[in-house]
């Protein structure tokens, strides 16, 4: 493989030739400087650093960049152009679904992908879709609130 | 620098096995928590023959690089599988994680392998130079130690489609998303006209390999639910005999206590 990795990042046709086992999240707020994903844990159990990979919701701090070869990328800062993060930024802000705002790119983006595969989900579901996000500071019943609000408020856009 | 590889076809993934010393890479979950910038991984992801699932008379055919979101989604998957699926880690994981890296990783842990274990499902290992089809009992060495050699790749999991209806599945685990098994258990039985003809057990997590005791469920073939009664505690001291849980982060006694009670709890829900 010559280093060469091309992906979409945030809609732009991207190529990166640094080493393809450099983790996702790492170039991300390097070399492209998008730090709204942020670093938790780095094993896979936080979230914090979830981007959207190809519609899904992948951590990435579990991605090396050869696994990121031909694949489309959203990060936080590409989805807040859209009117869906609109809905879902009003919600959260509705409910003070947010407090010191680490987990919540994070949660965003989780946010985004139940609801894409889901419009309308039950509490239990959104508590399964957003499960692979840590929050330590709103114990979550105010995320799934926000969430709620969001479907029922978005109808037409998921 | 060192060389990674990107294979976009299964011929071109196999040569560069071959050629050259790669760690094989599909989803990631497990090589990326201690990830080094020095390996040489060859991706995977790209390569189509190692995709999806298919089944023929006999078999579900599931692609190694088949995620476990993948597995969820299809109507292929058998329910037994699709339980064990929904309780690995959470969606973000389950989009990368494949079921080639489930069983490649060789942990006995692995949740899917445990339902490969359970079903006596065969998998299929590719070289350039040719391939070979074995049961997984006999694919795993040891702990982290796979029969698999440096040119081979793991294309394929064969799982018998007949007999996986009367399931029985329990993963412990600490914290319910992302719980690593702590101990798990899958167990199958299947009856025709009043007597057993298969009946399957597995354990994950106690020992360095999951435990498949073929040889003590045999036990119940051919009888009747009353005979197979007759005989139940013969069966679970031998099993009590066969099950030496290792030391980890919890003690091998927790282990022990809870493999016997789930044990009992599926004969139980079986009628025995």
């Amino acid at each position: 493989m010559e280093n060469i990795i091309k992906f979409n990042l945030n809609g732009k046709e991207t190529v990166y030739t640094g080493s393809p086992s450099a983790r996702l999240l790492d170039v991300l707020r390097e070399d492209y400087r998008l730090i709204g994903t942020k670093c938790g844990c780095k094993e896979g159990e936080c979230g914090a650093c979830s981007v959207i990979m190809d519609g899904r919701l992948v951590n990435s701090c579990m991605v090396a960049m050869g696994r990121a070869n031909g694949s489309s990328i959203m990060t936080i800062e590409g989805y807040r152009e859209t009117e869906r993060f609109a809905a879902l930024d009003k919600a959260y802000a509705e409910v003070s679904a947010v407090q010191c705002g680490f987990c919540i790119p994070g949660m965003i983006l989780a946010s985004e992908c139940l609801l894409a595969k889901n419009p309308n989900p039950t509490a239990e579901e959104i508590r399964e879709g957003i499960s692979g996000n840590l929050c330590r500071c709103t114990g979550y019943n105010a995320i799934v609130k926000a969430i709620t609000i969001a479907s029922e408020g978005g109808r037409g856009l998921w | 620098m060192v060389k990674s590889y990107l294979a976009s076809s299964l011929e071109e993934a196999l040569e560069l096995r071959g050629k050259f010393d790669l760690i094989p890479y599909c989803g990631g979950t497990d090589l990326m928590i201690d990830d080094d910038e020095e390996r040489a991984y060859l991706f995977l992801h790209q390569v189509p023959e190692l995709k999806g699932l298919n089944e023929d008379d006999e078999y579900i055919r599931i692609g190694a690089a088949c995620t476990f979101t993948e597995l969820l989604e299809s109507r292929l998957t058998p329910a037994i599988l699709k339980n064990a699926v929904s309780q690995i880690a959470a969606p973000a994981i389950r989009n990368l994680g494949t079921v080639g890296g489930n069983i490649g990783n060789g942990s006995p842990k692995a949740d899917t392998a445990l339902i490969f274990f359970v079903t006596d499902s065969k998998v299929r290992l590719m070289s350039s130079k040719g391939q070979r089809t074995v049961p997984i009992s006999r694919l795993y060495l040891g702990r982290n130690k796979l029969d698999l050699k440096p040119d081979e790749l793991i294309t394929e999991v064969l799982m018998p489609k007949h007999g996986l209806d009367n399931y029985y599945y329990k993963k412990i685990g600490a914290r319910r998303a992302l719980a690593i098994s702590r101990l798990s258990f899958a167990g199958l039985m299947k009856a025709e006209n009043g007597r057993i003809t298969s009946f399957a057990t597995a354990f994950g997590a106690i020992t360095d390999v999951i435990l498949r005791r073929d040889d003590l469920d045999n036990l119940f073939i051919g009888k009747t639910l009353d005979e197979a009664k007759a005989v139940k505690d013969e069966y679970i001291k031998a099993y009590d005999k066969a099950i030496v849980p290792i030391q980890g982060r919890i003690s091998a006694e927790y282990r022990k206590d809870v493999c016997m009670n789930l044990l009992k709890d599926f004969l139980d829900s079986m009628g025995i």
